[in-house]
Parts: C-alpha cells; sequence; structure tokens
C-alpha cells in the first residue's frame, strides 16, 4: 500500500449542491478540452437516486473485498455518453429562422452523462434526489495503481495525490478496469488513460482545485487530511460528519461527504409525518455504510442546538461563512499567477 | 520489399505453422488481472503461420492467422487492437514464459493495428517491466484481407547502442517466440496466446534477397 506524507482531500456537502454544475464545467474548460477528450468529465454531478456517470458504475465491480483485487468490467463509450454534436450551423447560419431547432446530429443519443437528471426516486408528495458530484478520490489504496502492469500510476508522495504517466501508459485500461469508482478515462486519440488530476499544477502554486474555488454553493472544502487546523481533519477526523463513498469498495477513498437531510415526509392528510425519514437510511447506508447515521443525527442536533439559540461550530464550518477557510491554506487568487502550458 | 507481405522476398518462403495457447491467468503481473481473467478463456487467436528471411540488414518474420471480426472502425473503451509480437532472447538462457528474467533480457518486436506502420522495440526483464526503446529500429506492417491478419515485423540485425539488443548473424541460430492479441476479446498486455518454448530459427549464411 502506497503511504503518502500527507494526503490532500476534499469534503464535499451534498446538503448545499445545487446540481448546477459549475464545477463540471471548470473543470472542462481546465484540463479536458484537448482531442480524444471530448467525451471525458472528470467532475460529474449525478442525480441520486440514479444510475450514474457511466452509467451503471456502481455496478462495475473493481475495488477490494478483504483486501483481495475483485473483478472489474470496463465501461462502454456509450455507458460514459458520447459527446453529440448539434446542428449549430444549421441553427445560427442556416438562414432557416425559427423553423429549425438545435438537435443532435446522427444516432439519437438513448444515454448521456447527466440522463437521468432530477429524476430521483420515491412517490409525490414523498419523492427525493439529492446532486452527488464526484472526481478521482486520490485513494489511499487505489486499485488502479495495483492493477497497472506498468507502473504507470503514482501516489506522489507528497500529497498523495494519484497519476498517470502517459508516457509509460499503454492504453491497456486495466485501471479503468478496477477502479470501482469508474473515474479513469480512454483517450482514444492519444491512446492512454486519463483522469482527475487534483488539480496539482494549481495546488502545486497554493490555488484549490478549480472544481472546488469556482464552487458557487461553497460545498467543496480542501486541504491535508492531518492539518488539524484545515477543514478536512475537522469534518471527517473531529466531527466525523464527512464520510467516503462506497467504504466497502476498499480503496479508502479521500473524498468525503457529509450526507443529504431532507425536508420531512407527507402522510396522506397533508400532514408532516417524521416517523421515517424522506430519503430512506437504508439507501444512504448503502452509499455511505452504517456510519452515515450518525453523521445525520450529528447535523439534526447541531441543527437544533442552533434553532434553540446555540452555536454549532460544525455548522459554521460547513456554512463557510469565511470562503478562503475552506481551502485549507490553498486560497491563493489564480489572477495572481502567469500561467503558462509546459 | 521485405516489409510487404506480398513482396517479392516472400513468394515462395517456408511457412512453418505454429500453435499458439492462451497465457495462464495466474502469473499475470497484478491481482487485478488475475482476478479477472481467472477461470476465463484467455488466446482466441489458436494458430499463426510464420515464415522468416533476412536481407542481411534486417531480419523480417511474417505471421498470418484468421481474424474474421476484425473492425477497424469500432472506438469504444471495451474494444482493444490487435497485435503481434515476436520475441527474440537477448541472454541465450532467458525464460520465456517470464519474458526474461532480472539480468536475462529478452526483445520483443511489437506491432499494433492502431500504429499500423511503425513496431516497437522492447525490452523485458520478466513479467510486468516491459519498456520501449528510444531507438525504433523495428520495422512493422500488417494488411488485412479476407478475414486474415498478414503481418510482417522487422528488425536490424544488430543496432548501435548500450540497451541490451540480442544482435543476430547470418549464419547463427536464434530462438524466437511469437504472440498474438486478439483485440476484439480484450487482449492485451499479458493477456494474450503465445507459442510456448523458445523455437530455433537459423539465419541463411547468405542474404537470399537484398533489396
Amino acid at each position: 500500500m502506497a503511504v503518502s506524507k500527507g494526503q490532500l482531500a476534499m469534503v464535499m456537502d451534498l446538503n448545499k449542491c445545487i446540481g448546477c454544475q459549475t464545477c463540471t464545467i471548470a473543470c472542462k474548460r481546465l484540463w479536458t478540452r484537448e482531442e480524444g477528450m471530448d467525451y471525458m468529465w472528470w467532475n460529474t454531478v449525478n442525480t441520486m437516486p440514479g444510475r450514474g456517470t457511466p452509467r451503471d458504475w456502481e455496478q462495475m465491480g473493481g475495488g477490494f473485498r478483504d483486501a483481495v483485487a475483485q473483478p472489474g468490467r470496463l465501461p462502454t463509450s456509450r455507458d460514459f455518453g458520447e459527446a453529440w454534436d448539434f446542428n449549430y450551423d444549421e441553427v445560427f447560419q442556416g438562414g432557416k429562422g425559427d423553423k429549425v431547432h438545435l438537435k443532435v446530429v446522427g444516432e439519437e443519443p438513448d444515454w448521456g452523462p447527466n440522463w437521468d437528471e432530477d429524476q430521483g426516486a420515491g412517490e409525490y408528495p414523498n419523492s427525493y434526489y439529492f446532486y452527488l458530484p464526484r472526481i478521482c478520490n486520490h485513494c489511499t489504496h487505489p486499485a488502479c495503481l495495483e492493477a497497472c502492469p506498468r507502473q504507470a500510476i503514482v501516489k506522489r508522495d507528497e500529497d498523495g495525490i494519484v497519476l498517470i504517466d502517459e508516457d509509460r501508459c499503454r492504453g491497456y485500461r486495466f485501471c479503468m478496469e478496477a477502479c470501482p469508482y469508474k473515474k479513469i478515462y480512454f483517450n482514444h486519440a492519444r491512446k492512454v488513460s486519463q483522469k482527475c488530476i487534483f488539480c496539482f499544477p494549481r495546488i502545486e502554486q497554493g490555488v484549490a482545485n478549480a472544481c472546488a474555488r469556482q464552487c458557487p454553493g461553497r460545498v467543496r472544502f480542501v486541504g491535508y487530511r492531518e492539518d488539524q487546523n484545515g477543514p478536512i481533519w475537522k469534518l471527517v477526523d473531529r466531527w466525523k460528519v464527512a464520510l467516503p463513498l462506497h467504504p466497502e469498495y476498499g480503496t479508502e477513498p479521500n473524498v468525503f461527504y457529509v450526507p443529504p437531510l431532507a425536508p420531512p415526509r407527507i402522510d396522506a392528510n397533508g400532514n408532516l409525518d417524521e416517523s421515517k425519514p424522506r430519503i430512506p437510511d437504508e439507501y444512504l447506508v448503502s452509499l455511505f455504510g452504517p456510519k452515515v447515521l450518525d453523521s445525520l443525527k450529528l447535523l439534526k442536533e447541531e441543527m437544533a442546538k442552533v434553532r434553540g439559540g446555540g452555536k454549532s461550530e460544525v455548522l459554521e464550518l460547513l456554512i463557510a461563512y469565511r470562503w478562503k477557510e475552506m481551502f485549507g491554506g490553498f486560497d491563493r487568487d489564480p489572477a495572481t499567477i502567469e500561467w503558462t502550458k509546459a | 520489399m521485405l516489409l510487404d507481405p506480398d513482396g517479392a522476398p516472400w513468394i515462395g518462403a517456408r511457412d512453418s505453422d505454429i500453435a499458439l495457447f492462451g497465457t495462464p491467468a495466474g502469473p499475470q503481473p497484478t491481482a487485478a488481472i488475475r482476478s479477472r481473467w481467472m477461470g476465463k478463456p484467455i488466446g482466441a487467436v489458436t494458430g499463426v503461420r510464420v515464415a522468416a528471411a533476412h536481407n542481411g540488414e534486417l531480419l523480417a518474420f511474417r505471421l498470418e492467422w484468421d481474424d474474421a471480426n476484425h473492425d477497424h472502425s469500432a472506438v469504444d473503451t471495451t474494444v482493444f487492437s490487435d497485435g503481434a509480437a515476436v520475441l527474440i532472447p537477448v541472454a541465450a538462457d532467458a525464460p520465456v514464459r517470464t519474458m526474461g528474467a532480472p539480468g536475462a533480457a529478452v526483445n520483443a518486436w511489437y506491432w499494433r493495428s492502431d500504429d499500423n506502420a511503425r513496431g516497437h522495440h522492447v525490452v523485458a526483464e520478466g513479467l510486468g517491466t516491459t519498456r520501449s526503446l528510444e531507438s525504433e529500429p523495428v520495422r512493422a506492417r500488417g494488411v488485412w484481407s479476407g478475414g486474415r491478419w498478414r503481418v510482417v515485423i522487422a528488425r536490424a540485425l544488430d543496432a548501435n547502442t548500450s540497451e541490451p539488443i540480442a544482435p543476430l548473424r547470418p549464419g547463427e541460430t536464434t530462438g524466437f517466440a511469437v504472440a498474438v492479441w486478439e483485440g476484439g476479446h480484450e487482449e492485451r498486455g499479458g493477456i494474450k496466446s503465445f507459442s510456448g518454448d523458445w523455437r530455433e530459427l537459423r539465419l541463411a549464411p547468405v542474404a537470399l534477397a537484398r533489396r
């Protein structure tokens, strides 16, 4: 197991995510605009319950059970959702006025990266959903790294960021099979696997990840896991309010989630029904493990405390009154740096 | 001419049919690969027809095998390129099944259908240790027609390099082995068909075709 000196990590507060995809676009514009990267979304935000991106990734295997590597399968290009071409020329330059509308050119797609947006689950008036943003988890026990027969994947000693060495990568995609989160993409033009790099060129300059810094909802906290003055340690270790997604996959992710609360249910008479939660506990347990119930309990207790006129350190941290404090010291303004492409 | 599978040097070449076997899952270099392939069929291509010729500068192998499902147009994360390689020992005692061992290198002359016009020269000293050499004296060309791949893979007999490269000399004998990857069966890396123990090839003392 690769143990790094320090581990950069992220906490995402699912109670604040509005599914606006600003993170997705911030990442796209910065990192995945080159040839072969059209279909790549290193950052995705999906509606849960839902099939996710790539489609049904939670049923694709990989990772570890009792520390033993589990067989995984490769998502198809259709599972990811191919990049569609649109009839921009016809609509904007075709001189056809309002006779034509924007549509996909070629085969009618039947899936895309956010296809089941806002569908969720449950019956009105007790339907429910929440948004789940995902990036590479930069795992402590990375299944991708261990699966590669060419040692083309490294976990950086200084900060635990997991990177693919494109000079060593032969495009075998064993990493894609092994990653249980299916967060590795294959570049068909360059014939190498690619994935989220935790914005390491920004991090090295003291700038937080683009997805975190651009988030209008102040959802994402960044920093070293071990930094007791930073937000990650406080949320994950001190308050134990943030949990990894699918801990049973055995890779020890370094992205943690504050689980979603939801409004109370409504019964047949239109009255509030607080006998059971709107989002079923068992569903959240299936995503975040049994500790999710302790996390939700703590959140409710702290909210009650504040309603009663008290103060809550953990809620103040989650509300993120002081934006820069979300970034664990990586709060430098990227506009103060002259960036060049190597 | 040597690089053209239908070129004049190959007319009347002596072909040998070599049986290929799937690599075993057990010795694959990572646990994830072993878990994925254990108990699954490996080695979709079960035989290859091989001929060899040299012209005093290049030694070339022509490999032919049936591949009815070959498809150039498919671009999917689950589709891999077909490939073929000839393995040559650098050290006489290099083990073939582990692609060499520390201190006992082997050379692989590697061709892949998505990179058809060139070859790769690979050195290995054991499973999972392959590295491509910067100098690329390996040349290759594949032609697919009528449900069959016909691929020529050639290398200069010798190269001026400090890298471990098997020197080949007319009149001498070398071992060789062959591997084929069926991309449509997700074969890549150590998941392939291979020919087993070293086979012997004697290079003719005089180049028959210097063109």
